[in-house]
C-alpha cells in the first residue's frame, strides 16, 4: 500500500515517548497542510475520495506480524509450495538476510521476487538494488514487472540510479563513478544474483558489496560451494559477519581439509540459519522426463577420407612437437570440427595456414587437406538433422560448437524452407532478446552456438539436437538446462548425433554411458566435476588421450579410465546442504 | 483481499466521484471515458496536459475498459464469439484464402455486430492486452519493460484487468488519497433548517485517520480514525461510527452557525496524539521484546567476530575494520530495532450538529 514512512539508518537516538516501551514518532506535516488550507480557504478534498483512500489503506493493512501478505497482491502468479516455504522462512526465520541456493531451475528468481514483494507490501522496503550479470538485467526487470507488478527499471544512465528499484549489472555498479554514488546510498534491500562470484573475499566484487549499506539482503546462487569450504565461509560472512565465527574457529570446527567438512550435522545446522537449498528430485517439484536418442551416422566416403586425413595430420604434428600439449589445442579443435562440418574445418585450417611462414613444409600438407575438403559435397549430419526436424514438426533448438557450422546450417535450413534464427555469444543483449522472441513466435528452429549459461529460458520448446558435443559435461548440462527446467510441460527429447568410427562416438559413450549425464536429473554434476578436476581439467585430459592414443583400442581404454573415475564420483552421493561429503 | 465485486465498487466510486462518463457497465467490467480530472491523475501524460494548459485546446481524455473478473469476462466473450467463428471453421480453410467472398463477409459482419466478441477474437491466441504488449516493442527490448502506453485517438479503448493487487487499483487509491486527504465538511441538515427560524449550532471536530506502523524486522499496522471536539475537548475514538448515517456537504448550509473554537488546531492535534499514545500503551509489546532479543543476539555475534579482527596490529587496517564493524552494527540496529511511526492518511474539520 501507499508508503507513508520509511525508516532509515538510525543516525542518532530518537526521543522516545515515556509511556511506551518502544520509540514512537508522529508525522505532523498534515497539521501544516490543514492550517495553510484554513488560511487560504481551501481547496478541500472530496469526501467520497477520502473514504475511498481509507478503504484502500484498510484493505492493504498488514494486520499480522507473521503471515505472508504478498499472495493477496499477486493475481497472475501461482508459486510452487517450496517457493512459498522459502519466502516464509526468509521473512520469519531469517529476518530477511539469506542465501537462496536452490539448484538450477527451481525458481530462485521467483523466491526472491516473493520476498521482495512481501517487504514492499509491508512497507518495510522501498529502496532496492538488484545486482545481476549483464545478460540477466532485462530478464529480471521483465519478471519483476510482469509477474510481481514491481516497477523495477534497468540501469541505463546515471540518473537511473535515482529510481526506487533498480536492476543493474555488477560490473557497472562496482566501477566509478557509479560505485561512489551507490556507496553513499542506503538500501532497504540488496539482491545479488549469481552470488558465487562473491566467493573470493579479496575481489573487488566482494569488497564493494561489503561496503554497500543494506538492511535486508538476498544472495542467489546455485553453487554455494565450488572449490572449498572457505568460499562458503566468505559468502556467509558477507551476509552476516560472525555467523560462522572467525575464519580460525570455522576452520577448527568444521573443516578437515578444504573440501571435507567435519561435524557435519552441526555445520548443516549453522548453514540452515542463513541458507536455503531446495534440490531437484525432492518434494513435490516434478520435472518432466529427459528422453535421449543417440543417432549413429555413417560418414560418406569423402567425409571419411577428410576425417582420416585430418586425424593423421594432427597425430603427426603432435609427435613432431614432442608431446607439447599447449601448442596442440588448435589441432585438436581441428579434429573435433571435422566431425561437425567441412565449413568449420575450412575456416580453422585457413587461419592456421595464414600463421605459418611461407616456406614451412607443413604448408603443403595443409593445402592438401584443403583440397580434400573440396571433394566433400554433402553433410551427412545436416541431412539427418533436416530429416529429424521434418519428422517432429515442432520447435527445436540445434546446438553446435562452431560458428562456421552455425552459418552453414542456417543457409542449409533456409534453402530447405525452414524458418530459423541463430543465437550466439557475440550478440548484444538486445539482439539476443530479439532472437528469442522470434524463436518463440515465428521460427521453428534456433541454431545456437552457446547455451548462454545464464538466462535463456526456452520452456516452450522440448526438442533439442546436439549437432556436435562439447567435451565439457557442464556445458552439455547447460544446453539441456535451457529447455529442461521449471515450466517445461513436456518430456524433453535430446538427440545426439554421432558419426561412427570417429572420436565423437567415444565422447558420446563417455558422457552417456559412463556418467549418464543426459538423464541425470539429480543435480550435483558441478560438484563431481570440481572434484575430478582437482587433478587437472577434464577437457585437457581428454585432449591428451586423443592425441597420444596409437590405436582405437588405446583410445577406448584411456577414455574408459576417465569414465570410471567420473562414475565413481557420481556414486559417491552428495548430502543435502550442498556440502560435499 | 478484495473480491472482484468489491474492487468494482471501489473503482466505480472513484469514477463517479471524479465525474467520468460511464459508457458501458456490467458486473464484470466498465467502459469509461475519463474526466479531465481523472485523466490527469491516472494516465501519466504530464506533457499532454502541459500542452492543453498552454494552448487552451479542448482536452481529449482517454477511454478504458476496466475488467474486474477477467476469467469470467473472457468466458462470456468467448461464448459470444463462438457463433461468429463457426462459419469460418465450416469452410475448413483459412479465412479469406479462396473462401467464397459472401461467406467470409457474412462472418465478419456477424463478428462486427457483436462488439464484445469482435474485440476479443484476437485475444484468444495472445494473453490479454497488457501482458502481450511489453514483450513486443523495441523499447521494451532496450529497457526490459516499458509502461504500456495508451493508444491514442478517438474510439481507441484499451482493455485493462483491474484486480486486487493490480497497479491500476493502487494508483486509483493513491489518486483518491491525493484528492481526498484534507477535508472541511458540514453535516447536511436537509429540509429541517429551511423551515425553522432558529439557526442551528454546529460543533467543530478535528478528525484524523491515523496509520500506526509497528516496525522491527517485521511489521504490523493499525488504522485509527479519531476526532476531538474543538469546543469541548471530548475525544471520540471511532469517529466513523459517529458519522454513519449523516449526509456531509462541503458547502456551509443555510441557517446554521459554527460554535467558536475553544481549542486551536494544534491543541487538538496534541490531544489526539496524547490519546492515541495512551491507547497504544495498552497493546502487547512481546513483539518488541522479541525483536530486541534478536537484535541483542545478532549484535553479540557481530561483537565477538570483530573483537578478534580488531586485534589487528597495523593501524591502517585496524581503522578499516573498525569502520566496517560500526557499519555492520548500525545495519543490524536498523534491521531489528523496534519502533512505532504514526502518520495521517486523511484529516480535516467536520462540523456536526450539536447534540
Amino acid at each position: 500500500m501507499t508508503q507513508l514512512f520509511r525508516n532509515s539508518l538510525p543516525q542518532e537516538k530518537v526521543t522516545s515517548a515515556p509511556l511506551l516501551p518502544v520509540p514512537l514518532s508522529f508525522e505532523r506535516n498534515w497539521l501544516h497542510d490543514l492550517e495553510s488550507r484554513l488560511d487560504k480557504g481551501g481547496p478541500w478534498g472530496d469526501w467520497r475520495l477520502s473514504r475511498l483512500a481509507v478503504q484502500g489503506e484498510q484493505s492493504g493493512l498488514v494486520t499480522s506480524f507473521d503471515e505472508l501478505q504478498c499472495m493477496k497482491h499477486l493475481s497472475g502468479l501461482s508459486p510452487l509450495p517450496h517457493q512459498l516455504d522459502t519466502a516464509h522462512k526468509v521473512l520469519f526465520e531469517m529476518s530477511g538476510r539469506a542465501i537462496l541456493a536452490d539448484e538450477v531451475g527451481l525458481g530462485k528468481t521467483i523466491e526472491a521476487g516473493l520476498v521482495l514483494k512481501e517487504y514492499l507490501v509491508r512497507g518495510l522496503v522501498s529502496k532496492v538494488l538488484i545486482l545481476v550479470p549483464a545478460s540477466l538485467v532485462l530478464q529480471w526487470v521483465r519478471e519483476l514487472n510482469t509477474k510481481f507488478g514491481i516497477s523495477a527499471v534497468a540501469q541505463k544512465k546515471a540518473y537511473s540510479w535515482g529510481n526506487d528499484i533498480v536492476v543493474a549489472s555488477m560490473d557497472t555498479a562496482k566501477r566509478d563513478p557509479h560505485k561512489e554514488m551507490l556507496l553513499s546510498q542506503e538500501y532497504d534491500m540488496l539482491i545479488i544474483d549469481e552470488a558465487h562470484k562473491l566467493k573470493n573475499k579479496k575481489s573487488t566484487n566482494y569488497l564493494f558489496v561489503q561496503q554497500l549499506r543494506k538492511k535486508y539482503c538476498l544472495l542467489l546462487t546455485a553453487t554455494p560451494v565450488q572449490n572449498d569450504l572457505g568460499e562458503l565461509f566468505n559468502l556467509i560472512t558477507l551476509l552476516k559477519p560472525g555467523q560462522l565465527g572467525n575464519q580460525g574457529d570455522f576452520a577448527t570446527n568444521f573443516v578437515v581439509d578444504k573440501r571435507q567438512p567435519k561435524n557435519e550435522g552441526k555445520l548443516r545446522g549453522e548453514l540452515s540459519k542463513v541458507m536455503i537449498r531446495n534440490r531437484r528430485g525432492e518434494g513435490p517439484v516434478n520435472f518432466t522426463k529427459r528422453k535421449v536418442r543417440n543417432i549413429p551416422l555413417t560418414l560418406s566416403a569423402e567425409e571419411k577420407a577428410l576425417y582420416d586425413g585430418v586425424t593423421a595430420f594432427v597425430k603427426e604434428q603432435y609427435q613432431e612437437a614432442g608431446g607439447n600439449l599447449s601448442s596442440m589445442l588448435s589441432l585438436v579443435t581441428l579434429q573435433r570440427e571435422v566431425c561437425s562440418s567441412r565449413d568449420a574445418v575450412f575456416v580453422t585450417l585457413v587461419n592456421l595456414i595464414k600463421k605459418l611462414p611461407a616456406d614451412s613444409p607443413k604448408r603443403e600438407r595443409m593445402m592438401g587437406l584443403l583440397q580434400t575438403i573440396r571433394t566433400v559435397k554433402t553433410n551427412t549430419k545436416a541431412e539427418k538433422t533436416m530429416e529429424l526436424i521434418r519428422e517432429m514438426n515442432e520447435k527445436v533448438i540445434v546446438f553446435t560448437e562452431y560458428r562456421a557450422t552455425q552459418e552453414y546450417l542456417l543457409q542449409y535450413f533456409r534453402e530447405h524452407g525452414l524458418q530459423c534464427v541463430t543465437y550466439s555469444g557475440g550478440m548484444n543483449r538486445g539482439k539476443k532478446d530479439w532472437m528469442m522472441d522470434l524463436f518463440r513466435g515465428r521460427a521453428q528452429v534456433m541454431i545456437a552456438t552457446e547455451a548462454g549459461g545464464e538466462g535463456i529460458n526456452l520452456q516452450f520448446c522440448h526438442h533439442m539436437i546436439n549437432f556436435d558435443l562439447p567435451w565439457n559435461p557442464m556445458r552439455v548440462e547447460q544446453r539441456i538446462g535451457r529447455v529442461h527446467r521449471l515450466g517445461q510441460e513436456n518430456d524433453v527429447v535430446i538427440y545426439n548425433l554421432s558419426t561412427e568410427g570417429t572420436i565423437e562416438e567415444h565422447i558420446l559413450h563417455l558422457l552417456h554411458e559412463k556418467i549418464n549425464m543426459f538423464e541425470m536429473v539429480i543435480g550435483g554434476l558441478d560438484v563431481i566435476l570440481e572434484r575430478f578436476e582437482q587433478k587437472g581439467s577434464l577437457e585437457k585430459s581428454l585432449y591428451k588421450i586423443v592425441l597420444e592414443a596409437g590405436s582405437d583400442e588405446e583410445l577406448r581404454s584411456g577414455l574408459d579410465t576417465i569414465g570410471d573415475s567420473l562414475s565413481e564420483l557420481t556414486h559417491a552421493k552428495l548430502d543435502d546442504s550442498g556440502v560435499p561429503k | 483481499m478484495l473480491t472482484p465485486t468489491e474492487v468494482r465498487k471501489q473503482v466505480m466510486d472513484y469514477l463517479e466521484a471524479t465525474e467520468c462518463t460511464i459508457l458501458e457497465s456490467s458486473p464484470l467490467h466498465v467502459t469509461v471515458k475519463l474526466s479531465p480530472r481523472a485523466d490527469r491523475m491516472l494516465t501519466d501524460r504530464p506533457y499532454y496536459w502541459g500542452f492543453v494548459e498552454r494552448t487552451g485546446v479542448d482536452p481529449e481524455t482517454l477511454s478504458f475498459s476496466f475488467v474486474f473478473d477477467p476469467q469470467k469476462y473472457d468466458e462470456l466473450a468467448a461464448q459470444a464469439a463462438a457463433p461468429a467463428a463457426r462459419p469460418r471453421g465450416g469452410a475448413s480453410r483459412p479465412a479469406g484464402a479462396g473462401a467464397p467472398p459472401g461467406l467470409a463477409g457474412a462472418a465478419d459482419a456477424e463478428a462486427a455486430a457483436e462488439p464484445l466478441g469482435a474485440a476479443q477474437a484476437p485475444g484468444a491466441a495472445l494473453p490479454p492486452g497488457v501482458s502481450a504488449a511489453p514483450e513486443d516493442s523495441i523499447l521494451a527490448r532496450y529497457f526490459g519493460i516499458v509502461p504500456a502506453l495508451p493508444r491514442l485517438g478517438p474510439g481507441m479503448i484499451r482493455r485493462e484487468d483491474v484486480t486486487y493487487g493490480s497497479k491500476r487499483l493502487r494508483q486509483i487509491w493513491s489518486a483518491a488519497r491525493d484528492e481526498g486527504r484534507c477535508l472541511q465538511l458540514f453535516e447536511d441538515p436537509g429540509l429541517r433548517q429551511r423551515t425553522t427560524l432558529f439557526s442551528a449550532a454546529y460543533e467543530p471536530w478535528l478528525a484524523v485517520c491515523y496509520k500506526v506502523e509497528m516496525t522491527c524486522d517485521l511489521k504490523r499496522e493499525e488504522l485509527h480514525f479519531i476526532a476531538v471536539s474543538l469546543t469541548s475537548g471530548l475525544i471520540v475514538p471511532d469517529f466513523e461510527a459517529r458519522l454513519a448515517g449523516k449526509e456531509l456537504t462541503p458547502r456551509l448550509p443555510e441557517n446554521i452557525h459554527v460554535q467558536p473554537f475553544e481549542l486551536g488546531i494544534t491543541d487538538g492535534a496534541n490531544r489526539l496524539e496524547g490519546y492515541l499514545t495512551s491507547k497504544l500503551a495498552l497493546l502487547d509489546y512481546t513483539w518488541a521484546e522479541e525483536a530486541r532479543e534478536r537484535l541483542g543476539l545478532e549484535l553479540s555475534i557481530v561483537d565477538i567476530y570483530y573483537a578478534e579482527l580488531l586485534k589487528e596490529p597495523e593501524e591502517e587496517k585496524r581503522l578499516a575494520i573498525l569502520e566496517q564493524y560500526n557499519r555492520r552494527r548500525q545495519e543490524t540496529s536498523w534491521q531489528y530495532e523496534p519502533q512505532i511511526a504514526v502518520s495521517a492518511v486523511t484529516y480535516g474539520l467536520f462540523h456536526l450538529r450539536s447534540t
